[in-house]
């Protein structure tokens, strides 16, 4: 019920966001978002299924740039482009799926050198990607005569899809199939002396995470409207992992806290520092070493512990 | 002729990566930790090793700086971060990746954004007339020489002496080693040190081949981990055949589809994947 409350309240908040904030927040804001939606995709695999993938930038990557070529360069519209984008993606999952082949550190290994193709190809196959330049001058979302032109409209378009893919994404996780991938993740051997089929599953899963991925790229790259190798680095997949552990893994709030909290600073601290690097480095460090379970797992914490004193209390009353 | 003298590349690329991917296999397959920072070990490498040269104008000077350098960062680093991981993958993987970020961030406000490279030694400078015509780099036939003793002394090292088999010992069953009265913490630090020594000097040896500039640290990381994989964790024999396999496909991926070179790399590998998903001489996960 509180959680229920609480998404309500995030919801009003959202909506109210962009009569309150300026221009440089609102577009913090759907920066938030799309990052947020690709760390949910991460955290489809890591905080459900229990693999870990590195490549995720693949994905975002991938849907981004197909968009910008189909949008610059052959002038295709929007409502064509757009789900193209999304498409690109998922046939690029069906063929890294194969990496759930493997598991453990191996899957992060084999998923990170997947991830750093596309990077490789943006940047070596300059006819297509244009190169290190990268596509500029991606036009503004546009459907039938309706242009989707500014940072608050585009806010608005891009809450909608963030907010239905949430809800979507607790419904798959409350399934049968969303029950499954949290048993894979406690015991892989059990699930399948129980005759579930692991593999298949993982390999679903991974096609999800994928879709939501590429989604999260569509949006993306409508809002920065410009694709550059920097958008495959694998400095986005790595941090989309980083934001999934700082807002807290198997939760659908957790991503975007994340999401927030690394965009947040790194907005904040690269306008006053040059070493925004290092900082970025620190944080990773210290969220490995001293929260482990992300802010979310922290309060979760502290809330047992405040839970059981109060039990002791109860207790020594009676 | 293009052909052999691709294949040259190709052996000397292979050197370079093997340098790095021995290194990394090693330390992977006796302490399970997946050393991302082992790219940036190799850029620190580089860089303190052309300070070095810099300083005494002397290549030998440089590749033991280089290494000496780093292994003193890596241990800093196993010390005090990585050990207090414990076994959890996910944390020691961020960590290092958070190291990465840190040391890279540092280098470049050290040594600059431009790719640099190291002279190599003066013996070796300039190019060298091969039988058939052809003419080839020096340095180059140097560091296949190079790569050829240090795989030879680190095989030595892992089939014939008393620590190797130790070391052999502590991949297939750590427990039972520390078990039987051997100080794995020890170990695992000496190993790691290895790696990071392999690490250092081959930043130097590759800094005088393909140059050091920020985001080497990631490129040549990927290019090991794909010999790792390609070769299976943990397998000496996995990177000299890994390292082998992917020097030549790259070598003449990049010069019959420049285009699609990364894909030339990484093909082999998810062929492999399908068949065996542990690599060519890993063992089960």
């Amino acid at each position: 019920m509180g959680s229920r409350i609480l998404f309500v309240v995030m919801i009003i908040l959202a909506l109210l966001a962009p009569q309150v904030l300026d221009v440089f927040w609102v577009n913090t804001l759907i920066q938030i978002l799309c990052l947020g939606l690709l760390a949910l995709s991460v955290d489809l695999l890591l905080g459900q299924t229990g693999i870990f993938p590195f490549g995720q930038g693949a994905f975002f990557a991938v849907a981004a740039y197909t968009v910008a070529i189909l949008q610059v360069r052959l002038g295709q519209p929007t409502y064509l482009a757009a789900p193209a984008g999304l498409a690109a993606a998922v046939i690029l999952a069906l063929v890294y799926g194969l990496a759930v082949r493997t598991s453990g550190v191996y899957f992060l290994l084999v998923t990170m050198a997947m991830g750093h193709i596309v990077w490789g190809v943006s940047v070596r196959w300059v006819a297509l990607s244009g190169g290190d330049n990268g596509i500029g001058n991606i036009p503004y979302p546009q459907i039938g005569s309706f242009v989707i032109k500014g940072a608050s409209p585009y806010y608005y378009v891009v809450l909608t899809v963030v907010v239905l893919c949430m809800l979507g994404y607790r419904v798959l996780i409350r399934s049968p199939f969303g029950v499954t991938l949290r048993g894979i993740r406690e015991s892989e051997s059990r699930m399948r002396a129980l005759g579930y089929s692991v593999g298949a599953h993982k390999y679903v899963a991974f096609l999800i995470s994928g879709a939501l991925a590429g989604l999260a790229g569509v949006l993306y790259v409508y809002f920065n409207r410009l694709v550059s190798p920097s958008t495959a680095s694998l400095h986005v997949s790595v941090e989309a992992a980083l934001m999934v552990i700082i807002g807290g893994s198997g939760t659908i709030f957790g991503p975007f806290i994340g999401s927030a909290v690394i965009l947040i600073l790194r907005n904040y601290v690269s306008g006053h520092l040059v070493q925004w690097m290092t900082v970025m480095g620190l944080v990773f460090i210290v969220t490995v070493l001293w929260a482990p379970d992300g802010l979310l797992g922290l309060v979760r914490r502290i809330r047992i512990k405040e839970s059981g004193r109060l039990r002791q209390k109860g207790s020594r009353r009676a | 002729m293009d052909w052999v003298v691709q294949a040259l590349n190709g052996l000397s690329m292979a050197a370079l990566l093997f340098f790095l991917a021995s290194g990394f296999t090693l330390s992977f397959g006796l302490t399970r930790v997946a050393n991302m920072a082992h790219g940036v070990f190799y850029l620190l490498g580089g860089y303190l090793g052309l300070s070095a040269f810099k300083v005494t104008g002397s290549f030998w000077l440089a590749l033991v700086v280089g290494g000496a350098g780093t292994i003193a960062v890596s241990y800093l680093c196993e010390r005090y971060l990585i050990r207090r991981t414990g076994e959890n993958e996910l944390a020691q993987v961020l960590l290092t990746v958070g190291i990465v970020y840190v040391i890279a961030d540092i280098a470049l406000f050290i040594w600059g954004g431009d790719s640099l490279t190291i002279p190599p030694p003066a013996f070796a400078e300039g190019p060298m007339d091969l039988p058939g015509g052809m003419v080839y780099p020096k340095y180059r036939l140097l560091l296949i020489v190079f790569g050829v003793i240090v795989g030879g002394l680190l095989w030595f090292l892992y089939k014939r002496t008393q620590l190797g088999a130790i070391v052999r010992a502590g991949v297939d069953n750590r427990e039972m080693v520390n078990a039987i009265g051997i100080n794995i913490v020890r170990l695992f630090g000496l190993i790691f040190s290895l790696a990071a020594f392999l690490a250092g000097m081959s930043g130097v040896v590759g800094g005088a081949f393909i140059g050091l500039y920020p985001g080497a640290e990631w490129e040549i990381l990927i290019l090991a981990l794909v010999v790792v994989i390609v070769g299976g964790m943990g397998s000496l024999g996995g990177a000299i055949l890994g390292s082998l396999i992917v020097g030549l496909v790259d070598s003449y991926g990049r010069w019959l589809f420049p285009e699609l070179a990364h894909f030339m790399v990484f093909g082999p590998m998810a062929i492999l994947l399908l068949f065996r998903p542990s690599g060519l001489f890993g063992r089960e996960a």
